[in-house]
């Protein structure tokens, strides 16, 4: 907001650092990707043998345009290319159970379109991963190399890390252990998980083979005389083709086979088991849709959206919409909604307002925090401040404030203590929240904002307020 | 050929056993494989239609055997 400078200089992706074949850079607001000269003839080959634009078609890879190599952000380049533009970057911790096992199999999909035009690919991190209109897309388009006859599935270890493992400890033990993802952000070792799950699933031929065995093979080959064995196993290999396409259709069919149904979480049926009913619902969803209108904006972040109800009617009003909610279940059937209608501009995604995603990985920035990925215009925080304000603890002033820093716009629902909800909270606990009324709710949010509507939900005691913030505000 | 584009480690262990693995989970594909053209011959015979059943597409899309 500061000063304006002429040629903003390259920055470099902190996340980018590992390969060094290319690296992800960023000019003047765009993305663009620089590729080496040493990487030039995988590249040309990935793009001549037809399995970029094969790629593309089937939405598997994110598209580019080949532009000027002096764009490079530190030449010489061998190419430089600019990928088209994402919505926004969501990390693997942040997605629902079956977000990570449709990128798991779009990985495998990928791999075999990959043999057959005789590549491989040269990694297979889950963070390669994005999702698009309900879709996940490879973003690395540098993740292919000319495969070489014989050689072993060198991202073999690296699959099972960043896929297989949080996906069979959230399907087999708990759902909660996708949080594992935040702490390992170099995928789940597989010895942690081989410990984690069920003993009988040793005896799978599934799990069995591909964590279990797996994780005992690292165990006993730290001996420098196996190193020794497996640099060889590298270059040589015994891997035959066809070898190699069982291991790929085993690891297939072990993701297939991971299940997990959205139910017995706290919020799972919420939706089903609010005060609501069917007028006060319309009323509330036409007020919704009225806010949003004069909002006049183009993307929205639902706070707490449940299963995306609210989120579907702004994506209905025109927004590109970020459907947020702190239940895995919430967020599964979110997804699973946006998969089954195909093209919706909703992302699902998994997260607690209370204790959003940190910085991660090195320098702390490799992995953004999620508040500084946080762009847009309105937000929506419907039946949500009771659950924080009472349920959290936090203090209107701070959600108010918080807001403030996030859109120009809020969407907010107050749920006064009479509800039956905010009964519910209440009952079990001294009410020490005397700020808690109508009156302390908009005297709080008018430090920030100013009023635009006021509605209240007919069929219920509740009030939908539609607030701009303020010129000399905080976020402003 | 020299790799020189293999930037993640790989891992020995890793290396080392997936032919092993590939060659084990080779065998559930196998009985799979076997148990769909069972069943497929089964369905076709006891079927009245002379038509091949649905499951014997099936069979011919598996990965070839290691």
């Amino acid at each position: 907001v500061s000063s304006q400078e002429a040629e903003p200089p390259a920055r470099r992706d902190p996340g980018s650092y590992r390969d060094p074949s290319g690296f992800v850079y960023r000019r003047d607001g765009v993305i663009y990707r620089q590729i080496q000269s040493s990487f030039a003839p995988d590249w040309d080959h990935f793009i001549s043998s037809g399995l970029y634009d094969s790629l593309v078609r089937s939405g598997d890879l994110i598209a580019h345009e080949e532009v000027d190599a002096a764009l490079a952000s530190e030449p010489p380049a061998y190419r430089v290319i600019r990928p088209d533009p994402l919505e926004l970057i969501t990390y693997p911790y942040e997605w629902a159970f079956s977000q990570l096992k449709d990128a798991a199999l779009l990985t495998l999909r990928v791999q075999g379109a990959a043999m057959e035009a005789g590549m491989t690919l040269r990694d297979a991190s889950a963070y390669n991963v994005q999702f698009r209109a309900g879709r996940p897309v490879l973003i690395d388009s540098l993740s292919f190399e000319r495969s070489v006859p014989g050689r072993p599935w060198l991202p073999y270890r690296q699959f099972c890390e960043h896929f297989l493992a949080p996906l069979a400890l959230m399907a087999r033990v708990d759902i909660r252990l996708g949080g594992m993802q935040r702490q390992h952000l170099e995928g789940i070792p597989l010895e942690l998980a081989a410990r984690l799950l069920p003993r009988r699933t040793r005896f799978s031929l599934s799990l069995g083979p591909h964590i279990h065995l797996h994780a005992r093979a690292q165990r006993t080959s730290t001996s420098e005389e196996r190193a020794a064995q497996a640099g060889e196993q590298r270059r040589e290999g015994g891997m035959s083709p066809s070898r190699l396409a069982t291991l790929i259709e085993s690891l297939r069919s072990t993701v297939e086979g991971l299940h997990w149904e959205p139910k017995g979480t706290v919020w799972a049926d919420y939706a089903e088991n609010t005060s609501y009913d069917d007028v006060a619902t319309a009323a509330k969803s036409s007020a919704v849709s009225a806010a949003l209108r004069a909002a006049g904006g183009q993307r929205a972040w639902d706070l707490g959206a449940n299963t995306g109800r609210y989120s579907r009617l702004a994506a209905a009003e025109g927004y590109r919409v970020v459907a947020m909610d702190i239940d895995p279940a919430a967020v599964e059937r979110a997804y699973q909604a946006v998969r089954a209608e195909g093209g919706t501009a909703i992302t699902p995604l998994l997260a607690d307002l209370t204790d959003p995603s940190p910085a991660l990985g090195w320098g702390g920035a490799e992995r953004r925090g999620l508040l500084e990925r946080i762009e847009t215009d309105v937000i929506l925080a419907l039946a949500l401040v009771h659950h924080l304000a009472i349920g959290a603890n936090v203090p209107l002033p701070m959600i108010a404030a918080l807001f403030a820093r996030l859109a120009p716009h809020a969407v907010v629902e107050f749920v006064p203590k009479e509800d039956a909800m905010v009964q519910r909270l209440l009952a079990s606990r001294e009410d020490v929240f005397d700020d808690y009324t109508s009156a302390g709710f908009e005297s709080a949010f008018a430090r920030h904002f100013e009023t635009v509507s006021v509605t209240p939900i007919e069929g219920s005691v509740r009030t939908l307020y539609h607030f701009r913030r303020s010129a000399g505000s905080a976020g402003g | 050929m020299e790799i020189v584009f293999a930037y993640i480690d790989p891992g020995s262990g890793s290396l080392l056993i997936q032919g092993l693995i590939a060659a084990m989970v080779a065998v559930p594909i196998f009985f799979r494989h076997q148990i769909a053209r069972a069943v497929s011959a089964i369905r076709g015979k006891s079927s009245t239609e002379p038509v091949a059943a649905p499951a014997s597409d099936e069979t011919t899309t598996t990965p070839p055997q290691a």
